[in-house]
């Protein structure tokens, strides 16, 4: 692709980059933008870089926030604190949060174990996961994993790293399909997995 | 009963568009070399199986030049119809859907509409690696029960994980031993399972491969065929436990069901070493027969049989034995090519089933 300025084509390179956007679409949103006034594209641009500079990872559970400590940790007396949800992204967190079923916390793993993929359980936030539950006395442990071989695994692996706990360890009910991802799943489906979570040694074929 | 009907192949292989119909249990194709016999056979397997029997990829089905391809075919069982349909999208998204219905898991699909395959390079189940014969039996087995199929996959997704993970340890020099006990058990509840089916399955099966070799080859060669595993020697997490020296050594996983293999025996030599190209043939037959019989029991109905260039086979004798059992014995479809329209028709004829001929 031809274009008349450096400066646009390196705005459409940027936007290229994107998941998704090819070239002709990066392009299109481009001239877009220089359709609109200076300050509605600054505000723009402003926004963007200060999502990325400003936003945090809560020191407790990873899910994203605007201050150390997100939201839902923070939030003593709606939720119940001594509930961790294990996922594996934050992708996941959204899913759940929006079946409106679930008032305990999270804890997001940041992947799955698959040395296959290079992922071990150094990568993960795994050892946060188990320090955490035996320094706040967690109550449950609900794992929220897609239901497939490596999700059997990490949960596997961080029941064998807990050791002899009280924490009571559940995952959701297997209602999804079995290999099928959660981020697809219908909002129904996964709000009636959580309503049915069932303790490990049932769910283990 | 099942019956193929009619089948239409779109850009399969050398068929730009065609439709054949099919009204006779024993349908006889043929045509000169290339002419495309085998491929048609393979489109009616691919339509039981969700795939080519021959090609792995996809792409290699799809003929040259063009984009995309699609099978239909018509099928009757137990007297009820059923259209099964075959897209390959021109993006290579494939879509397969049984009267209408996609299916999300094309492993579902998988033993509904049973087909058992002879081929010419088939003979290298008996003459080559372990890998065939396990694959000889877990397709067997994966198309009587559905859960197999599932423990096979997973047992496999855990033995590459396990694998990779004894990969890593050798470079980093330590591994997470907690991880490998996980791997380990994972690999054993489904290595136990698989093992059971297996052991189970072999007791009759083996018995039934002897009859068949010995009605083929009309006499008594003294071939016998052992199952090895294994898992044979113990539990399978106590023999990962102990050969973990020799894994993390070799960085692989050296026990477990993905080792088993079929030992076949000839009175006290090894069948492999010691057969006649006759008595390869022989035993080739005898284990896909005893496939279909398997299935036949199991299903309450006979796979169709597809039989591909077996007049280079085997003599004309036993020809006519097995084709006549086959043919007049029995309720199941089959399908057989020829390159000699001639030899074809006599041959049908003398069995003395209801016949169609088609050529190419
Ligand atoms: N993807 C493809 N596109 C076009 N033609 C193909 C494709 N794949 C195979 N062919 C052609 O199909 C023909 C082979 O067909 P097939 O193997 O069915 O023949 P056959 O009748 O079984 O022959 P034989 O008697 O030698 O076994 C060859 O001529 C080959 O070039
Ligand atoms: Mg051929
Ligand atoms: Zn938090």
């Amino acid at each position: 692709m031809q274009l008349p300025s450096q400066l646009l084509e390196n705005a459409v390179a940027e936007f290229a980059k994107l998941p998704g956007i090819g070239k002709k679409t990066a392009l299109r949103l481009v001239l877009h933008l220089l359709k609109q006034e200076v300050d509605e594209v600054s505000h723009f641009g402003e926004t963007i870089s200060k999502m990325r500079k400003e936003v945090q990872f809560c020191k407790r559970c990873s899910n994203i926030s605007d201050t150390q400590v997100c939201s839902i940790c923070s939030n003593t007396t709606g939720r119940n604190q001594q509930l961790i949800c294990v996922v594996e992204n934050i992708r996941d967190v959204i899913a759940i949060e929006s079946t409106q079923q679930y008032n305990g916390t999270y804890h997001v793993l940041g992947g799955i174990i698959s040395p296959l993929d290079g992922v071990g359980p150094d990568q993960l936030n795994i050892e946060t996961l188990i320090s955490r539950v035996k320094e706040e006395e967690t109550k449950e442990l609900l794992f929220a994993l897609n239901p497939n071989i490596q999700g059997d695994t990490t949960i596997y692996y961080i029941q064998r790293k807990l050791g002899q706990t009280n924490c009571k360890v559940t995952t959701i009910a297997r209602g999804i399909s079995f290999g099928g991802e959660l981020e697809y799943a219908d909002e129904m489906t996964l709000a009636r997995s959580i309503t049915n979570r069932l303790p490990i040694e049932q769910y283990v074929r | 009963m099942l019956q193929l009907q009619q089948i239409s192949l779109v850009q399969f292989r050398n068929y730009i568009q065609q439709q054949f119909s099919f009204t006779e249990k024993v349908v006889g194709v043929c045509g000169l070399n290339g002419s495309g016999k085998t491929n048609l056979l393979d489109a009616i397997y691919y339509l039981g199986f969700t795939k080519s029997y021959f090609s792995r990829n996809d792409g290699q089905n799809v003929h040259h030049g063009m984009a995309g391809l699609r099978l239909q075919g018509q099928f009757l069982l137990n007297d009820e119809p059923h259209e099964i349909v075959s897209i390959l999208r021109e993006n290579n998204r494939k879509e397969f859907s049984l009267n209408g219905e996609e299916y999300k898991k094309f492993s579902e699909h998988i033993g509904r509409f049973p087909c058992v395959m002879i081929a010419p390079d088939d003979i290298s189940m008996i003459i080559g690696g372990s890998e065939e014969r396990r694959k000889f039996v877990d397709t067997i087995l994966s198309q009587i029960d559905r859960n197999y199929l599932q423990h096979l996959i997973e047992y496999n997704k855990v033995l590459q994980q396990r694998n990779s993970l004894l990969k890593q340890a050798a470079d980093q020099g330590n591994i997470n031993e907690e991880l490998l006990s996980v791997f380990n058990e994972q690999l054993s509840k489904n290595g136990e399972w698989i093992y059971a089916q297996r052991l189970f399955f072999m007791e009759s099966f083996l018995v039934l491969v002897g009859q068949f070799y010995a009605r083929i080859a009309g006499k008594d060669d003294q071939v016998f065929i052992v199952y090895e595993s294994d898992l044979q020697k113990g539990k399978m997490l106590d023999l990962l436990l102990a050969s973990r020296q020799k894994d993390s050594v070799l960085q692989r996983t050296t026990i477990g069901i993905h080792k088993d293999d079929l030992l076949i025996k000839m009175g006290e030599s090894n069948f492999k070493n010691d057969a006649s190209q006759g008595q390869r043939k022989s035993l080739l037959f005898a284990l896909k027969l005893a496939e279909w019989q398997t299935l036949k029991t199991k299903k309450g109905f006979s796979p169709i049989l597809l039989l591909d260039d077996v007049f280079e086979k085997l003599d004309e004798k036993r020809m006519h034995n097995l084709l006549k059992w086959v043919c007049t014995d029995d309720d199941g479809q089959v399908f057989i090519t020829d390159t000699h329209p001639a030899r074809l028709k006599q041959q049908l004829k003398e069995v003395g089933a209801g016949f169609q001929l088609i050529e190419l």
